[in-house]
Formats: structure tokens, sequence, C-alpha cells
């Protein structure tokens, strides 16, 4: 059937030149194949009467439903330009959900972040451009890195900590009776935040005068204190587990600031105690992982 | 009911925070069906849900839930897959669409297919009369609208078991009608406990009552047997009567008196199951044989 010829058998009301009752009735049941479906369409589109024909045929609680799922859908923002970004480059739907419950991943968040980061980087390269206009040309000095050194793996720690403080997920008891819930839940959460808030201090050591292996050296430390925090939740806590990750980094970058090597604290032997550190917090992550399945205890 | 098998078993459970004994060596079967958990604040009723909601671990005692040890891990699991679960405060992520937030709790349900959750927040959504605000910001809504938002996600899934800790609050009357209405259909007949202050919400919809008090189960039975326990303990006169317990004036201006011993000649009335609560919870808080004083009746107004 199409919407051209006269279809004979239609309702007396509607005459011939119209979708029969019986071609209605199987559009509406989903029996008819794509071609007479497309032609039923096209009639009705141009139709009045057979669009009335055919709202006989629907069932209006299946309508309603159908309604209300679209409704959902709307409202979940799966069309949101960011969402669809996300999709395009392979991250799945619902990880983008989890994603959006995580308070460092929100946009005011990694807006502090690289404000406090753009704060910093301004701060090294002021005070490295008035040095080196005072100083004679030769060592050079990373002194004046000593805040970006100290600051930027601290954002990068609160953005983890953020993601796994239980008094900022309002929603935690629920997550905790969940069957995602626990380990996998949290490393989703943490690793999505590592990444996000890396993005800034790695771009940032590259702008500012500093040696060309900072923005690679930044790295191993920032995941290192990530992970100790993790390691460390098992044990003691949120709260004092994310607290004690900041002071193994703070106490070192004072004592070198101190005795102007700031930079050591990221070179190589120090960068081997990171690496240690990542391995020992990884192990006791795995052993530990069932700390993470009950919830916080109230 | 009594040859049925107890869905959820639990078997001299205690929980303590400190010096605070929360439960003492609790059991009690749940078994198809709703039952109702009464107690006064600080009876042990959340900790109990939150145990059984494999949120909150016990010093002591067993749990079991459909055969599933919530002591191990991946059984524990498997009894997450099967419970919805409303707790006391809950609380949103207030950038959140109503929509979007059951989609989160969906996902963490592990319903991943992305149209199968649609249609199930617009199912839930459906069930607790919020079809029309998938679209709206959770921090807009009433506290009236976040309780039945709350029970939405409980109801995610189609669970085996539900734990509700107190639903009804800052409900209107024709929300907790609805509310009980909701309750009375689910499919499939789960088990739920469904912890209130309101009485007249368990007598309406639980076949089973359990009173907490003090961390101690002090009753189990039905709405009718816990009215009965209060049977020659509530009569009504014309004046105040000191020796009772509690005192109320009732909607024909006379008072009613809840008493352990009524006066003689008194009019001795049928009691109410929320008198034989309030009977049952005076009798643990003093001895029988304390002198009869006038006291507030333990009734959350809202």
């Amino acid at each position: 059937m199409t919407n051209a010829p006269p279809e004979k058998g239609g309702p007396a009301s509607r005459g011939a030149g119209h979708v029969s009752e019986h071609v209605l009735s199987a559009y509406v049941g989903a029996s008819v194949d794509e071609v007479v479906a497309w032609s039923v369409e096209a009639h009705v589109t141009a139709c009045p009467a057979c669009r009335l024909a055919l709202s006989a045929h629907v069932d209006p609680d299946h309508l309603a439903r159908n309604r209300s799922v679209l409704f959902v859908r709307a409202a979940t923002g799966e069309h949101h330009p960011a969402r669809r970004l996300l999709g395009h480059v392979g991250v799945p739907d619902q990880l983008v959900t989890l994603m959006a419950a995580t308070p460092s991943l929100r946009r005011s968040w990694l807006l502090s972040v690289v404000g406090v980061i753009a704060v910093v980087s301004g701060e090294s390269v002021l005070v490295h451009h008035l040095s080196s206009s005072s100083l004679a040309v030769g060592r050079p000095d990373w002194g004046a890195l000593a805040p970006f050194i100290l600051v930027a793996p601290l954002t990068v720690l609160a953005g983890v900590a953020a993601a796994f403080l239980p008094a900022l997920d309002p929603t935690h008891q629920l997550a905790a009776a969940a069957p995602f819930s626990g380990l996998g839940l949290l490393l989703v959460r943490t690793l999505s935040a590592l990444v996000a808030a890396l993005v800034p201090v790695v771009a940032a050591a590259f702008v500012i005068p500093g040696p060309a292996w900072l923005p690679v050296a930044l790295l191993l430390p920032c995941f290192a204190l990530c992970f100790l925090a993790l390691a460390a939740v098992t044990v003691i806590g949120p709260m004092p587990a994310a607290l004690l990750a900041g002071a193994m980094w703070v106490l070192p970058v004072a004592l070198l600031s101190v005795w102007h090597s700031v930079t050591a604290v990221v070179q190589w032997p120090a960068q081997a105690s990171w690496a240690a550190a990542l391995l020992a917090a990884l192990v006791v992550l795995a052993m530990r992982r069932d700390r993470f399945e009950l919830g916080w205890r109230p | 009911m009594g040859g049925e098998v107890a869905a959820v078993r639990v078997e001299g459970l205690s929980r303590r925070y400190g010096a605070v004994r929360a439960l003492d060596d609790v059991s009690v079967d749940l078994r198809r069906g709703v039952t109702g958990l009464l107690g006064p604040n600080g009876a042990g009723k959340t900790t109990l849900m939150t145990v059984l909601a494999t949120v909150n671990e016990p010093d002591t005692g067993r749990v079991s839930v459909f055969g599933l040890d919530p002591a191990n891990g991946a059984e524990r699991v498997e009894i997450r897959r099967r419970l919805g679960y409303l707790p006391q405060e809950l609380s949103f992520h207030r950038h959140f669409s109503v929509a979007g937030f059951l989609d989160y709790v969906a996902i963490l349900k592990e319903i991943v297919d992305r149209r199968r959750r649609a249609e199930e927040v617009a199912r839930v959504l459906s069930a607790v009369g919020l079809e029309n605000l998938a679209g709206r910001r959770v921090r807009s809504l009433s506290g009236g609208m976040r309780q039945r938002l709350g029970v939405a996600q409980a109801l995610l899934g189609g669970p085996d078991l539900l734990v509700l800790d107190e639903p009804t609050a800052g409900l209107d009357p024709e929300q907790r009608l609805r509310f009980r209405e909701l309750l009375s259909d689910l499919p499939g007949g789960p088990v739920v406990l469904l912890s209130t202050h309101q009485v007249d919400d368990i007598s309406a919809i639980c076949p089973r009552v359990l009173v907490l008090l003090g961390g101690r189960v002090r009753f189990a039975g039905s709405p009718a047997e816990l009215a009965a326990t209060a049977d020659g303990h509530v009569w009504t006169a014309d004046e105040r009567d000191p020796r009772a317990l509690l005192s109320w004036r009732a909607g024909d201006s006379r008072w009613r008196h809840l008493g352990q011993h009524p006066p003689e000649g008194a009019e001795v009335v049928l009691p109410t199951a929320e008198e034989g609560y309030l009977l049952l919870s005076h009798a643990v808080d003093q001895p029988a044989t304390a002198a009869p004083r006038w006291r507030p009746a333990r009734r959350r107004t809202r």
C-alpha cells in the first residue's frame, strides 16, 4: 500500500486514497515491512483524516510509556554536546554519567584547578623573569619553580581526594549499597579525576620556565601520591589518608626549597622513591581492596 | 505464614557504637510481604536496616538474605543486585535532573543498556507520580518530592528486598496513601522492611510488625496482635486521670487514657496498634510499679 493509489475497504468517512484500517492496525502492531511503514508515515504526515484514524489504533498507555521514556532520555542529557563529544572519542555512556557525579570533575572544580595552576605558574614566570634580569647568566636556578612544584601535585591529589571523600559524595550510602561500588567505582572516579587534573598541571609545566623534563617528571609523583592516599584510606580512613599523602609531598618540597634544590624532589633518585611508593600503594590496594566493599562505616 | 521459609534471617545480631549498644542480640525472620519496624529514635532501627542493606557490619551475629551471606564478598554483591535501599537521610547530587539522578543510580545497579535504563527510570518515576518532573533539577524539588524520588531510586531494577528507612517522612496524607498503594502493588512480592514512626501506615499495609526498643526486639506479630497487647489498658473518661501513663483528649472531647491499671469501673475501650506500641515502649522505659504520671505521647508531629 502507498499513499498514492486509492485503497479499497477504507472507512467510508475517509473514502478512497487513504490508508485502510487493517494496514493502520498492522502498522501500529509493527507487523508491516519497512516500505509499507514509510508509505504509511508519508501519507499520515499529510493527511489529517488518516492521522485521526491512526490515533484510534494506538494504545494510550503504550503511548504514555513511550512519551515518558523520551522525556527521561531528554532529561538525562544524552544529547549534551560534551556527552556526545566524549561518546565520539569512545567513552562509554554510563562512564560519563558516573563522572558527572564526581565532584572534582564538575566545571566549577576544574576551573578552580586551572585558576590555581595559572596563579602559581604566573608567579613562577614572574620570579624567574625578575631573578634572571638581576643575576648574571650562569647555572640555571629553578628556585622560582618552588610554588608551582609545591602546589601542582597537591591540586591533583585534592581532585582525587574529592572523588573518594564520602563527605563530598551526597549519595555515598546509596553507592555503598549498590552492586557496582567499592574499589571499582572508586577507581573509575579517582582515575577520571586524576587525568582531568593532570591536564592543566602538565600543560602549565610545558609553559613555565623550567627544565624540559619537568612535565614528565611530575607524572610519577602525582600518581604515587594519589595511590598512596587510596591505599592509606584502607587503614586510616579517607580524610586522614588525604592529609597524610599531602604531607608526604609538602614536607620534602619545603625542605628542598630551603636548600635551594626544589627540583630534586622530581629528579632521578627521588623518582625511584616515588616509583617504589606507587608500587607499595598498589600492593596494599590489591591486598586490602575488600576494605572498600562494605562502604564507609557510619 | 507459619510454614513459610524466611527470605531474610537475622540471628543474634549485636552492634555497638562506642559505649552505646545499638543492637543487642537481635533475631528476626522476614518473609515476603511488608514488615513494619517500629521504635523510638535511638532504638536501633537504622542500624538494623544498614546491616540488612549490607553497608554496616555487625559485631556479632549472622545474617542470611535469600540464603546468601553478606560477610562473603561475592554473595554480598549478589545481595546488592537484589536490593533496593532508601537510607534515612538521603542526599542528592543537586545539579542532577530527576531523571539524571535515577539514571546514575541505575548505573550503580548495573543496568548498563541505555534504553533499558530509560525505560526503568520512566517506570519508577511513574510509580511515584513524578513522571512530569523528569527534567527538573533535584535542588528545585520540595521535601516530599525528594522523598518520593528516594523511593523511586529504591524501586529501580525491581528489587527482591526493599529496605526503606522512614519512607513516609515528609509525605502529605495523599502521598502517603499513594505510597501504601504502591507498596501493596509491588510486582513479584518482594520482602519489604519498612521503618516509620507512623503507626497507622504500619497498620494499613503491614501484615507483620516488629517493635525494637533499646536495641532488642520486644514484639513480633501482626498489627492486631500489637493492639491486643494493650487490651484492658485503654479507657476513656470525662476527666483526665492522673494515674494514666498517657492521656489525651480524643475527637469526642473525652479523655482517652493508656495505663497499666485502669481504675475500677472505668470505661475500657478497644486499643489501637499505636496504643499497643506506646504501652510496650513505656513498659520498657519504666517498671510497672513506677508512680503514674502524665507524659506527652511520643508521636512525631509533621
